[in-house]
């Protein structure tokens, strides 16, 4: 069974047509990392918050279903998701601003132990330097009872590291973990996340713009343009055969030596088509519509009418 | 010849025991028409030398050389200087006064520093947003009313308009989205090769270097560690600290096998640093020379420059 | 050679979230009202207040002129607000007071920001000493109580409404003075200063035109909070005695004279006048807070 089953999720703007998310659905299994890649915009920040129950009270969570372990997160009245501090815990992107400044970071975790274990002061004292050690802080003892402007970036990510893992998740939920650091101290924090999904077996939602990343790190690919879903899949499958139009332009992208000039097409598929139908190379009529995930080999998945042979045979004979 | 020669460039922030070096003795040469990529992470010294070499900045001590003429800290500032050496910055929302349209804030430098006669400003103006794929329909626009990547293209036609021979470019790619970044750099080559501009490229991301530079030099806490052109330095680098700056690169590639990273820690605080080589608490090849000598650059073969005392009795010993 | 095109649609910058075009030309299209309820209600008031300070006067009966056998009858048909003691038309009163309190609450609020902003950008963009001696300055004149220091300036320029405007005036440039500077620090660290210097800027050519200009803000938003401070400024130095006398009409004035009918049951010649200064302020408020996050 999944640890996190996202089915047909939809988030839009309160008092709008418009949707951040269309119909997304992926799934996170034990053991793995599945990593939700986009460029800015693309949907996959609000996909995370929608997840932990954090969206801003400017978006509404519109449909779809929420399972995790199995059990149903959203509030099919309320629309609301449930906060699912036990099972879910994240971390992000600028972990400086996401640590109280005026709290020793020792006490901040041992806050969490004592909140989310019950356990007693002493105990959640020793914990929290145990938990920092855990993470590769060397003086473990000194850190916990630094503040975090005396700490850096990287210090400060492990010390979000720390403080999610104490709450023992099943889920980890890093938006963009490294954006903000240096590549050394990106790797040394990309070995530290594999660690612990070795050692637990947890499973994490791996959020980045850097499809480079998602090589080194996912088990499992989601890419994300304009809140929907444009192919998912293993992460060999998906970087090796990609499917769909955008995600071989996102690799042209980083790969090609050549100039990526792409012809615009002048065409508005509004609110119903495919999101990337104005920039699409390929597109036709039937992008106006909303594509389904068409599957290309088990498990690979893409949302591209060039997939339905009907349509294409169809298209090709009017040409 | 040489268009820009650096000669022991020393930059420090603060006076007197309590100074903090940033730059400590960087000897560095531009060609005409060449990129030289200035690599290294947060704290190596890069921005604040960019920033020297455009005369935003002042040097502590040291030399510059600019077409062959010795540049001293007055000339740094004035037109003659400011017109030939220019700079393209990080946050392109930042960079442009919000205040100004576009043709306002292309005049500006040709009416400051050139001699260009007023009617054919905005001739001038018209040409150089041609040039950096924008068109003159853009002039009367706001920064606020233009994208990223269309605010980093004004940022480019403002630094070339005067037609500099050198533009620094500080990381100019880093906040845009990756296939943004793709067609930045396609258009810096474009006006590179059309022209004759060199550039001095400074960014943390080796693979955005790679792209566009002819040469390499890399940067730790203050100085060069190693510099070689492009295709050496990613083929064959010879610095512990280059290889592990390379090795923390995430790959493309689904296939390959995540390589842990070799350096532990963090870049140490440039105000404190040890006698000997700055690297060696983290050098995995450190040995007691290290820890006793300055470090001196070496050429390991012609137009390669490596500051290593291992990498000399690498050479030493094999005749 | 052809240039690498601008993707317009896609080139937006890093962060926050996905808008879709439709949803910016929707946000646009939703009422100002419904955005912004408290200052378009500010705005609508001030439009009456000024509408009647500029047009009003053409209207109604002389303020000055005193008629015994009519004195302190009350708000009627014939006289809106009733007539004070002298027989004069508390309305007609109140409408020229507009035109006198509005015109200096604003101009008082408009010097004040400029020579505040002024000194501001000099003491933020140059730093060192400059802005020690500023600073400085500024703390002394902050330490006395606004009203205190405007009636102090006025007992030493002489008793004159010129005077009055300067003392309370004077009274406001710091705050001006201090939010400038503060926001030009912040300003001045922005990579399109760089830039500027890299176009060939001189210093006070950076200071005042491009640094000053996107310093405003600040000072814009508190302005319009300081044009309501100052009417109550004005008109509490004239319940006072001190600048505006009787028997100009002016709301302070017609306060203090019409203070001692409230005890003999005559409410409404210090009322209406005090109710308006009220709502005056409350509307400038209203405006100056909501407009306190919104790109001018």
């Amino acid at each position: 069974m999944s640890l996190l089953e996202v089915t047909d999720l939809t988030v839009g703007v309160k008092g709008s047509q418009a949707s951040l998310l269309r119909n997304v659905s992926f799934s996170v299994e034990p053991g793995r990392i599945a990593g939700l890649v986009g460029e800015s915009g693309s949907g996959k920040t609000v996909a995370s918050l929608s997840i932990m129950g954090l969206l801003p009270n400017t978006l509404e969570l519109r449909s779809g279903s929420l399972q995790v372990n199995g059990r149903e997160m959203i509030d099919c009245e309320t629309g609301r998701v449930e906060r699912t501090s036990d099972e879910l815990a994240m971390i992000f992107q600028q972990p400086r601003s996401a640590l109280n400044p005026t709290m020793k970071v020792g006490r901040q975790i041992a806050r969490v132990l004592r909140i989310n274990q019950g356990m007693e002061r002493k105990e959640s004292r020793d914990e929290a330097v145990g938990m920092l050690s855990r993470v590769g802080i060397p003086g473990a003892s000194r850190v916990a009872e630094a503040y975090p402007h005396q700490l850096s970036g990287g210090m400060c990510q492990r010390v979000m590291i720390a403080m999610a893992l104490s709450c023992k998740p099943r889920i980890l939920i890093a938006d963009e973990p490294t954006t903000a650091l240096d590549v050394t101290i990106q790797a040394q924090i990309f070995d530290l996340i594999l660690d612990l999904v070795a050692d637990t077996g947890s499973g994490v939602v791996f959020i980045t713009h850097d499809l480079a990343a998602v090589s080194e790190m996912c088990d499992d690919v989601v890419v994300l343009y304009g809140g929907q879903v444009m192919e998912t899949g293993s992460k060999v499958e998906v970087l090796d055969n990609p499917a769909h139009p955008y995600t071989k332009f996102l690799l042209d992208a980083i790969e090609r030596e050549v100039d990526p000039r792409i012809e615009e097409k002048d065409v508005n598929f509004g609110l119903t088509g495919c999101r990337f139908g104005h920039r699409c190379p390929h597109a036709f009529s039937a992008c106006a519509n909303l594509p389904p995930l068409y599957e290309v080999t088990p498990g690979h998945a893409a949302s591209c009418f060039l997939l339905d042979e009907e349509l294409t045979r169809g298209a090709a004979a009017t040409d | 010849m040489a268009l820009l020669q650096l000669t022991d460039i020393q930059k420090s922030y603060g006076r007197g025991p309590k100074a903090v070096p940033a730059v400590r003795g960087v000897d560095l040469v531009i060609d005409r028409g060449e990129t030289v990529g200035l690599v290294g992470e947060s704290g190596c010294g890069k921005t604040s030398l960019g920033r020297v070499v455009v005369g935003l900045q002042s040097a502590t001590d040291g030399e510059i050389l600019f077409d062959g003429e010795a540049i001293d800290r007055g000339q740094l500032s004035q037109p003659g200087y400011r017109r030939r050496v220019q700079m393209v910055f990080q946050h392109p929302d930042q960079s442009l006064n919000p205040r100004l349209r576009v043709k306002q804030m292309l005049a500006e430098p040709l009416r400051l520093l050139t001699d260009v006669p007023s009617e054919e400003i905005t001739d001038r103006i018209e040409r150089t947003l041609t040039l950096v794929g924008l068109g003159p329909g853009y002039m009367e626009r706001r920064s606020r009313q233009l994208s990223g990547g269309q605010q980093q293209r004004v940022a480019i036609a403002r630094a070339l308009i005067c037609e500099p021979d050198l533009v620094v470019l500080d990381e100019p790619t880093s906040s845009l989205d990756q296939s943004v970044r793709a067609r930045i750099l396609a258009l810096l080559r474009d006006i590179q090769q059309e022209r004759q501009v060199a550039y001095l490229f400074i960014s943390h991301d080796l693979s955005t270097v790679r792209k566009i530079a002819d040469r390499v030099a890399v940067m730790y806490l203050g100085r060069v560690v190693e510099l070689a052109d492009t295709e050496t330095i990613f083929e064959s680098p010879q610095h512990p600290y280059t290889r592990a700056l390379l090795s923390a690169v995430p790959r493309m590639d689904p296939h390959r096998k995540r390589e842990r990273i070799m350096i532990p820690g963090e870049t140490p605080n440039p105000s404190a640093l040890p006698s000997g080589c700055s690297f060696q608490d983290r050098c995995p090849l450190v040995h007691d020379r290290c820890t006793r000598e300055a470090v001196y650059p070496l050429a390991v073969a012609a137009g390669h420059l490596v500051e290593c005392f291992a990498v000399e009795d690498r050479v030493a010993g094999a005749p | 050679m052809s240039a690498i095109p601008a993707d317009d649609f896609h080139e937006h910058e890093g962060g926050g979230p996905f808008i879709p075009p439709e949803i910016d030309a929707t946000a646009q299209r939703a009422s100002f009202v419904r955005r912004k309820p408290l200052a378009a209600i500010g705005i609508v008031i001030l439009s009456v207040y000024v509408l009647v300070a500029v047009l009003g006067p053409f209207f109604v009966v002389d303020p000055l002129t005193t008629d015994p056998s009519n004195a302190l009858l009350p708000p009627s048909a014939e006289h809106w607000f009733g007539t004070d003691k002298f027989g004069r038309d508390v309305f007609a009163r109140a409408v020229y007071s507009a035109r006198l309190d509005l015109s200096v609450g604003v101009a008082i609020a408009m010097a004040a920001t400029a020579i505040g902003s002024v000194i501001g950008v000099i003491a933020g963009y140059w730093g060192g000493w400059v802005d020690e001696v500023m600073m400085r300055l500024t703390d002394v004149v902050l330490a006395f109580p606004g009203f205190v220091l405007a009636l102090v300036l006025v007992a030493v320029l002489g008793n004159s409404i010129p005077n009055v405007m300067i003392a309370v005036g004077a009274a406001y440039i710091p705050y001006f003075i201090r939010l400038t500077r503060a926001e030009v620090l912040t300003q001045r660290e922005l990579e399109y200063v760089d830039g500027a210097r890299l176009a060939g800027n001189s210093r006070w050519r950076i200071a005042f035109r491009h640094v000053l200009p996107n310093s405003l803000r600040p000072s814009l938003v508190q302005a319009t909070l300081v044009a309501g401070w100052s009417i109550l400024t004005v008109a509490g130095l004239a319940f006072l005695g001190v600048g505006i006398r009787p028997p100009t009409p002016e709301w302070g004035v017609m306060v203090a004279e019409g203070a001692p009918d409230i005890i003999t049951g005559q409410w409404w010649t210090a009322l209406f006048p005090g109710g308006l200064i009220v709502l005056a302020v409350m509307a400038f408020h209203f405006i100056g807070d909501e407009f306190g996050g919104e790109p001018l």
